[in-house]
């Protein structure tokens, strides 16, 4: 009986060290988060570029030091979004970021999914609920509110400093800010053509002189209602924005615009 | 060097200035639509007579709020706080300052005005786009004073399609069980109540255990099932009138019934000798046909709104699956079969998804498939939840959750619960005791 | 650090096997089930000395076991000795399921009792089945041995 323990006592003993000896601690260790590109400083320049984030305080640092000359030659920040004085940003600046170009417009999101990736490896360790979540929709509220809370910030222009690595095409200052603006409505059927195409007479200041549908007839057309409840909300989008933040230069180029308002990859989810 | 820039953009801009530049805006906010719902203007008169009709001391008031906990509810708008509405019902109704408005941030909003005339209640609403500066609606009704509660669902009917440009759902009511007492011994009985939990009424007295009450399409009958006598069998009440009659004469337990979407007939599932098939009786000549006959469990029929299709629960590939067929039984198709037991099935009045009920790993959900089977989605999960149906637009689910008991078999409670068809708002639906089997009726005034 | 991380590691693994041990022990006393079957005798009553009056069923099966073709024999034996009584064939099924389905398993349940009782000479008009699917638990409990007491078919004396 006694030699039976013994031998039991042992055995038992040999597999705890065993397995002590050979897993990583089993407790979590603390999450890290990289750090979030500081989106603030953003200016508008030909195209969009915004580093990878750990790159991207370097990046800023390198520049600073070389663009601190420029500081006094820009514009004071109000309503009117900074525009480098040339249209082609120096070649030697240009050779650094060249790197992650391609990357730029997915980078903003990149960030924000690996955050939510972390927070999701936490959700595995307490539930194993990982197959069926993927399929509930509530994924869709977060991306729509990190998306938001992104496009929100970049709108934030009073900063002074330049930091010239970092840019946003025209265009996408534009789409961040009616992306904020644009109530979508919720009831539209979501496997219909929900495309409203908005002609736009702007203002030097950004304030507008006349909208247009384009596809007006198809306001009033029989089993098209949700048309025009998708084009009104779309003309309370633009005017919810006025005076939208236009470039300081260029007005002929922008002076017409069309927004082309596509509610369906929202809604299809 | 700088020649060479230059040049560089004389090419450039010439090319610029004749692009007209098209922007995608693929994006937007799902918040809700901020709106302002001012309490309707009434006068001293009107006022009065209403107080003392319906013992209410501001009807106009009254009214505003049922519009404005609507529209909450619906997850789509975000009524604002009066509080902070600077401009009076009255002025407001006539001609609003847009400025006042948009400075608390409405989008929308609602006015409107109430009179006693000729012993009726009359009410005018408007619905104004606080961003445009103009009128998008105006309509007015007429009806008795009892009815006031009916009008301010209407009102909201009407606001939901325009800004959002789909049926509404607010003009309706709600049949269900209602339950008490011990899990083993629960006294059920047939309730039925608005939408927004207002106006409850018994319809049974709870001497015979009621289950799964359905509303037949004119929202005048009912069809559940009764153990009246220990005889489990399908009946038919009339809500107006009370009276009960069963369906048919079979000789066995009938369960599980539903109308037809021409409310001319019932369909139901018969169990005898252990098993268990569908067949329908027309109410008009009682005539009994047989829709399924197979050795397995048929159940939970659902017809879809053209009556052409029906969509059904058999265990006929061992566990529970759903399954379609054509309303004469024949083409039957399974359309379920991802992991996990289905049950359930009900046709959403759009005619394009059929919403059931899995059990997966010890774990229920509700979720909605297209009807053949393909873009499964699962809407919400829960220890016990089942049997959802369908709002007349096809937008929302009400359903009801059951709770765990703990290890001395205490704490249990049944609930309804509703949720949208995108997966958002998901919330209680109050009832004044608990319940079970809801069914939602269609809109009450079509 | 590797020294202390092989202690915490030690020291986790053993409150784990305790915690584990501790959960083993509890399943054996209170377990009664064989396979999914209820095979214990809380719950039970009796037509007659000797003749229990249910049998009980596994997880979304209505087929017989071996012990409950043994209780429908003393059964059969026992209304063929008392030819005037009548039963009435309860038919239950457990909460984890959908309600109208639960319904039509409960009813299959108690034929399959029915005709077990049929092949031992009872007439089928002495016998009546009626399902309550869910709605009548014997046990209010959310767990396993609550529901498999649950799955049951039980004899009723209809006179």
């Amino acid at each position: 009986m006694n030699r039976n323990i013994t031998i039991s006592f042992v055995l038992h003993t040999l597999l705890v060290i065993i397995t002590a000896m050979s897993l990583p601690f089993l407790a979590k260790k603390p999450i890290d988060l990289p750090p979030i590109v500081s989106v603030e400083l953003i200016q508008i320049s030909d195209k969009t570029n915004i580093p990878f984030a750990p790159k991207a305080k370097k990046i800023i640092e390198k520049i600073k030091e070389k663009e601190k000359k420029l500081v006094s030659e820009q514009a004071p920040p109000k309503i009117v979004k900074k525009e480098k004085e040339d249209a082609i940003p120096l070649p030697d600046e240009k050779i650094e970021k060249v790197k992650k170009i391609k990357e730029e417009k997915q980078n903003p999101e990149k960030v924000e999914t690996e955050v939510k990736q972390v927070s999701e490896f936490e959700k595995k360790e307490l539930f194993d609920s990982s197959s069926v979540a993927a399929l509930i929709d509530k994924s869709k509220v977060e991306s729509a509110e990190t998306n938001k809370k992104l496009y929100k910030v970049t709108q934030d222009q009073d900063k002074k400093i330049d930091f010239g690595g970092l840019t946003i095409s025209e265009e996408d200052a534009l789409k961040a800010q009616i992306f904020g603006c644009w109530s979508i409505p919720l009831g539209l059927p979501y496997n219909e053509n929900l495309l409203v195409r908005i002609k736009l007479q702007l203002k030097p200041d950004g304030s507008i002189i006349r909208t247009e549908i384009l596809d007006h007839a198809r306001m009033n057309k029989p089993g098209q209602g949700f048309y025009k409840v998708l084009a009104e909300s779309a003309l309370r989008a633009i005017k919810l924005c006025q005076p939208l933040r236009v470039p300081s230069k260029g007005y002929e180029r922008w002076k017409e615009l069309q927004l082309n308002f596509d509610a369906r990859e929202m809604l299809e989810g | 060097m700088i020649l060479r820039y230059l040049v560089i953009l004389l090419i450039l801009i010439p090319i610029k200035a004749f692009a007209l530049i098209e922007v995608d805006i693929t994006r937007g906010n799902l918040s809700p639509l901020p709106v302002a719902v001012s309490p309707l203007s009434i006068d001293e008169k009107s006022k009065n007579s209403f107080k003392e009709i319906l013992k209410k001391e501001n009807i106009g008031s009254e009214i505003s709020i049922i519009v404005e906990n609507n529209l909450k509810q619906s997850g789509l708008f975000n009524p604002l706080n009066k509080d902070a509405f600077l401009q009076k019902p009255d002025i407001a109704n006539l001609k609003p300052r847009f400025e006042d408005w948009n400075l608390i941030k409405a989008q929308a909003l609602i006015t409107g005005k109430v009179t006693f005339v000729d012993e009726k209640l009359r009410v005018e609403f408007r619905l104004w786009d606080v961003l445009a500066g103009k009128e998008m609606m105006a309509l007015a009704f007429t009806t008795v004073p009892s009815n006031w509660r009916r009008v301010g669902h209407i009102i909201t009917d009407k606001v939901y399609e325009r800004l959002t440009g789909e049926d509404g759902y607010f003009d309706t009511r709600i049949i269900y069980v209602s339950e008490k007492g011990p899990k083993t011994n629960r006294i059920k009985k047939l309730a039925i109540m608005d939408q927004d939990g207002f106006n409850n009424k018994f319809l049974t007295l709870g001497n015979e255990l009621v289950l799964t009450p359905r509303f037949s399409p004119t929202n005048q009958m009912v069809t559940y099932l009764s153990y009246f006598r220990n005889l489990p069998r399908v009946y038919l009440l009339d809500i107006e009138t009370g009276l009960q009659e069963v369906v048919g004469d079979f000789p066995g337990m009938t369960f599980a019934p539903r109308f037809s979407p021409d409310g001319k007939k019932i369909i139901m599932s018969f169990a005898k000798d252990g098993n268990s098939d569908i067949y329908t009786m027309d109410l008009e000549n009682r005539i009994v046909e047989r829709i399924t006959n197979h050795p397995s469990i048929d159940t939970s029929p659902s017809y879809s709104p053209d009556g052409k299709h029906i969509t059904f629960n058999s265990d006929r590939s061992k566990y529970q699956q759903i399954y379609t067929m054509d309303s004469n039984g024949k083409n039957v198709k399974r359309i379920s079969f991802g992991n996990g037991i289905y049950g359930t099935p009900v046709w959403s009045p759009r005619g394009d998804l059929i919403a059931f009920t899995k059990l997966h790993k010890g774990k229920f959900y509700i979720g909605v498939m297209r009807t053949d089977g393909t873009g499964e989605r699962l809407l919400t999960e829960n220890f016990y939840q089942e049997a959802p149906s369908w709002s007349p637009n096809g937008r929302v689910l009400i359903f009801y959750r059951e709770t765990k008991t703990n290890s001395k078999g205490e704490g249990f409670s049944a609930k309804l619960w509703s949720i949208d068809l995108t997966g958002y708002n998901e919330r209680m639906v109050e009832t004044v005791t608990d319940a079970s089997d809801p069914s939602w009726s269609s809109l009450l005034g079509k | 650090m590797n020294l202390s991380k092989n202690l915490k590691n030690t020291f986790l693994i053993l409150v784990a096997s305790l915690v584990l041990n501790a959960c083993a022990v509890q399943k054996k006393t209170t377990g009664q089930l064989q396979g999914d079957v209820y095979t214990g005798s809380d719950t039970i009553e009796y037509l007659a000395s000797g003749v229990p009056d249910r049998v009980f069923f596994a997880t979304n099966e209505t087929v017989l076991t071996t012990a409950s073709r043994e209780t429908l024999r003393k059964q059969a034996a026992w209304l063929r000795k008392n030819s005037k009584i009548n039963i009435v064939l309860e038919g239950h099924a457990d909460e984890r399921g959908t309600r109208e389905y639960n319904l039509a398993i409960g009813e299959r349940r108690a034929n399959s009792a029915k005709d077990y009782l049929m092949t031992y000479g009872i007439s089928s008009d002495r016998i009546s089945v009626l399902s309550y699917g869910k709605e009548r638990p014997v046990d209010s409990g959310s767990n396993p041995l609550a529901w498999s007491k649950n799955r049951r078919s039980v004899s009723v004396k209809a006179n």
